[in-house]
């Protein structure tokens, strides 16, 4: 099948890879993709290993940049020179290893390089009872308990430590957010909270994008399933309008070739 | 992890964890009361003013590189080149100002300037070698251990060339000035190592760069990905140990009227002991520098016992290397601990 037939202007208003490919010496990570993602979307990228997925995120967040095609966020064409450009636009990664902290309190992680300070004769002091109040208010009315926000990551569980990350975004006015594998290392327990967490986000207006290979937490929680496979998008529906097969079809290459939308 | 992480959180015992976490924070210094307690029951002459203020200045150049040791490991990395860095800003300050016949023999007008022109030159040593180290680490990748022990070779090697292998000895009255003045009774090495140990006690715990330290020193990957600028925080962390250990350096100078080539040995190794007495894991990212100066005044003070005793000098190198095997054994006791009750 050819995707390079897909229209350059693609699903969501908020951000657009257009005719996007990326290579790595004779590899080609991604060919030719183009991708939208909608505010208030939560779209699941799955595909086979290698297809390209995390090349994909890699190229979102700025961390690398495409060898050709573009990538339009809010309308404007980017070009980022790193994932704090990314970053500050309002576009956060959550990694599957999570970018937490473990030997430093939730506050501490929830503030990570954006820490309030106050000068005190020219020196930046940390302003921690102000940190504490804020990072208690915020994962408490993102839903997250947690003993003490002054206990060190460590003594969390994976899925309150998933929790900060968000809260964090939502908090800091992200716009995007892109979920690596968020559920490869929880519990179901866990993973029906992640869900749910995701599930607020989404209803907050803000846009998700999350990577998975379960099938069944992308038809729970996705509007729309997008499929990689050897680099190339082939397939991107509205979720009601797939089903179990023609989605595994997609990422495996066997059956009858599917549609692009 | 999920499961006794459910069981956890239902446990209603925040406060008695609570304390056994302060316990096990601050165990060097219950350490330390006992040993000073039974010093001073069973050493005659021990328990004095003079000898206390003795262990507090005695304390001053390990204590100083204790500090930029432990903010290196925090942060990380590991900085083994100190020992030698403080023994070349030493001998660059006696080169500079010494009368004998190895001397520069500077002696501006007035008198006095010799004072911060040398602190100046010792600092700018420190500064180049940290610059020197953090380019071998940072810039070109090596590992810090290697890279820092080779720095340890090298700089050691350049304390020994700057003074053509001989003691360059005979400081002006105005660096001597500043090993022997004391303030309110205090010797003023004693102040300015308790000012050193308050202003980065501060640093780490109050200001963003203090907590980039931690940070970067417990997962490096993550305040990158928050925009933290990780290697230039483990630049700092170099340049902060090795201006430190050469601020060690120029004290040192003006105590010992000068410096021998050998100036210093052994020292690295005894700010090694203290700061891992102290707490500071060697996985990096944890420890305070409270538990520290516990760890230097601790190792200060048996090493006085040993004096006062008059026993062989090798018994303190015994001693003092039981304890780093003793404080290894209560780190990962005090990590099962933590796992095991918090
Ligand atoms: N830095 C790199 N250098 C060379 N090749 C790379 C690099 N990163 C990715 N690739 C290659 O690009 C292709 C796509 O990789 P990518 O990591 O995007 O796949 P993925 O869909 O995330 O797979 P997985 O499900 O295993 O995480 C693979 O063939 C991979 O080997
Ligand atoms: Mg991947």
């Amino acid at each position: 099948m050819s995707s390079t037939e897909t229209e350059p202007k693609h699903g969501g208003d908020l951000l657009q890879l257009e005719n996007v490919t990326m290579r790595y010496g004779a590899i080609a990570a991604l060919q030719d993709v183009s991708l939208g993602v909608a505010a208030g979307e939560v779209v699941a990228l799955l595909g086979d290993n290698g297809a390209g997925k995390s090349t994909a995120i890699k190229i979102i967040s700025g961390s690398v940049k495409p060898t050709s095609g573009r990538l339009v966020f809010e309308g404007i064409p980017r070009e980022f020179e790193s994932p704090r450009a990314s970053k500050e636009l309002g576009i956060e990664i959550v990694y599957q290893d999570l970018s937490i902290c473990m030997n430093v309190d939730v506050v501490a992680n929830f503030f990570m390089g954006r820490e309030l300070v106050k000068r005190v004769l020219g020196v930046p002091v940390l302003r921690e009872r102000e940190m504490q109040r804020i990072t208690e208010k915020v994962m408490a009315d993102g839903g997250t308990k947690v003993k003490s926000v002054r206990q060190n990551a460590e003594h969390l569980s994976g899925g309150q430590r998933q929790a900060i990350e968000l809260n964090r975004f939502v908090y800091w006015g992200g716009k995007l957010v892109v979920l690596d594998e968020p559920f490869a290392a929880l519990g179901i327990e866990q993973v029906r909270r992640g869900l749910e967490n995701i599930r607020r986000v989404r209803d907050q207006g803000l846009a998700v994008i999350i990577v998975t290979h379960n099938l069944h937490h992308a038809f729970q929680i996705a509007d729309r399933l997008v499929v990689f496979r050897q680099g190339r998008l082939v397939l991107d529906k509205s979720t009601s309008d797939c089903t179990h097969e023609t989605v595994s079809q997609a990422i495996t290459g066997d059956g009858p070739p599917v549609q692009i939308q | 992890m999920s499961l006794s992480d459910a069981t956890r959180q239902t446990e209603p015992r925040a406060g008695s964890l609570r304390l056994v976490e302060l316990f096990v924070d601050n165990i060097v210094w219950a350490i330390l009361a006992i040993t000073l307690l039974a010093f001073c029951l069973f050493i005659p002459g021990y328990g004095q003013t003079g000898i206390f203020l003795n262990i507090v200045e005695q304390s001053a150049f390990v204590g100083i590189l204790s500090v930029g040791l432990s903010i290196a490991i925090i942060s990380g990395q590991i900085d083994l080149s100190i020992e030698s860095t403080m023994a070349l800003a030493a001998m660059a300050t006696a080169v500079l100002v010494s009368s004998s016949a190895a001397g520069f023999g500077w002696t501006p007008q007035p008198l006095w300037l010799v004072v911060p022109g040398s602190l100046l030159v010792a600092l700018c040593v420190g500064l180049a070698v940290g610059s020197f180290n953090a380019f071998l680490v940072i810039r070109l990748k090596l590992n810090a251990f290697i890279a820092t022990l080779g720095s340890y070779i090298l700089f050691r090697g350049a304390v020994v060339a700057l003074s053509g292998g001989k003691t360059v000895f005979g400081l002006p009255s105005p660096l001597r000035a500043v090993a022997l003045s004391k303030v309110l009774g205090v010797p003023l090495l004693a102040w300015v190592t308790v000012a050193v140990f308050l202003a980065f006690t501060f640093i780490l715990t109050k200001t963003p760069f203090g907590r980039y330290v931690y940070l970067v020193g417990g997962n490096p990957v993550a305040p990158f990905r928050a925009g933290i600028r990780v290697r230039s925080v483990s630049a700092a962390a170099f340049l902060l140990s090795a201006v430190l250990a050469a601020f060690a350096g120029w004290l040192l100078a003006t105590r010992t009227s000068g410096a021998t080539p050998n100036l210093g040995i052994g020292m690295l190794f005894e700010a090694f002991a203290a700061v891992v007495i102290g707490g500071v894991s060697l996985k990096g990212g944890e420890g305070k520098l409270s538990g520290v100066v516990a760890g230097v005044l601790l190792l200060s003070s048996i090493r006085t016992a040993v004096n006062l005793l008059m026993l062989q000098p090798h018994y303190t190198q015994m001693i003092q290397g039981g304890l780093v095997i003793a404080a290894m054994l209560l780190d990962s006791a005090k990590h099962s601990i933590r796992s095991r009750y918090l």
